[in-house]
């Protein structure tokens, strides 16, 4: 299981493998916006990245949430 | 006209989240009384014996009336809402271990230093212990946010 899916099963209370790039906060009851914010705080600190708040503002899907981490070099 | 309650005299902080630094700390002492515990009895309603029967509390392993774990809980409320970050605090989340039975009486340091910090989200990690001298009885992390204003 990957990281990330493991971080998005865990706060969005989805199973893991259920995780796809296109999902949006249509998609996912318990993707609110307070959910999202300690979602992306989870995903800077096993990442041990820092996200701009453009960048996660912007994100619409999962799968650009996933950007943000390749933009680094990093793979999800 | 009745004293105002003794928290009313602690200083409301406000850092804002630039101010705020990772291994930033604030701490405060406070005393439970039995007329906290009653309070806190009041408020949630929770008249659960082994917090309001000395009786019953006696006949189990903890001796007698034990506070209750959430009053703890209300502690991380002042900590966060008060002292770190104070007045922006927006509390969004919150781990709670009792690890230790606190009795009316106990006089507890509640501390707590900031371990996690997102600029995108504004977004802090507070860890929380409260300890009774030097014995751990509470741990926890708080997930707050900080507002503007």
């Amino acid at each position: 299981m990957n990281k990330f899916a493991t971080i998005v099963g865990k706060f969005f209370n989805i199973p893991p493998e259920d995780v796809r790039d296109e999902l949006t906060p249509q998609d996912i009851p318990d993707w609110d916006s307070m959910n999202y914010l300690l979602f992306i705080a989870e995903v800077e600190k096993e990442y041990d990245i820092s996200l701009t708040m453009d960048e996660v503002m912007q994100a619409k899907t999962l799968g650009d949430v996933r950007k943000c981490l390749t933009s680094r070099g990093i793979t999800p | 006209m009745p004293d105002k309650p003794r928290h009313y005299a602690m200083t409301l902080r406000d850092f804002s989240f630039d101010d705020i630094t990772v291994g930033q700390t604030a701490s405060f002492s406070r005393t439970i009384t039995e007329a906290d515990v009653a309070s806190f009895v009041a408020l949630s309603g929770d008249k659960n014996p082994l917090h309001t029967d000395p009786v019953y509390a006696a006949r189990t392993e903890f001796e007698r009336p034990v506070v209750h774990g959430m009053l703890l809980g209300a502690l991380c409320s002042a900590l966060v809402g008060v002292h770190l970050p104070g007045k922006r605090a927006l509390y969004l989340g919150q781990t709670l271990n009792f690890k230790k039975p606190v009795y009316p009486g106990d006089t507890l340091m509640v501390e707590g230093t900031v371990t996690q910090k997102s600029t995108a989200t504004h977004l802090v990690h507070i860890a929380i212990e409260m300890h009774r001298g030097s014995e751990k009885v509470f741990d926890g992390v708080a997930s707050v946010q900080i507002r503007p204003l």
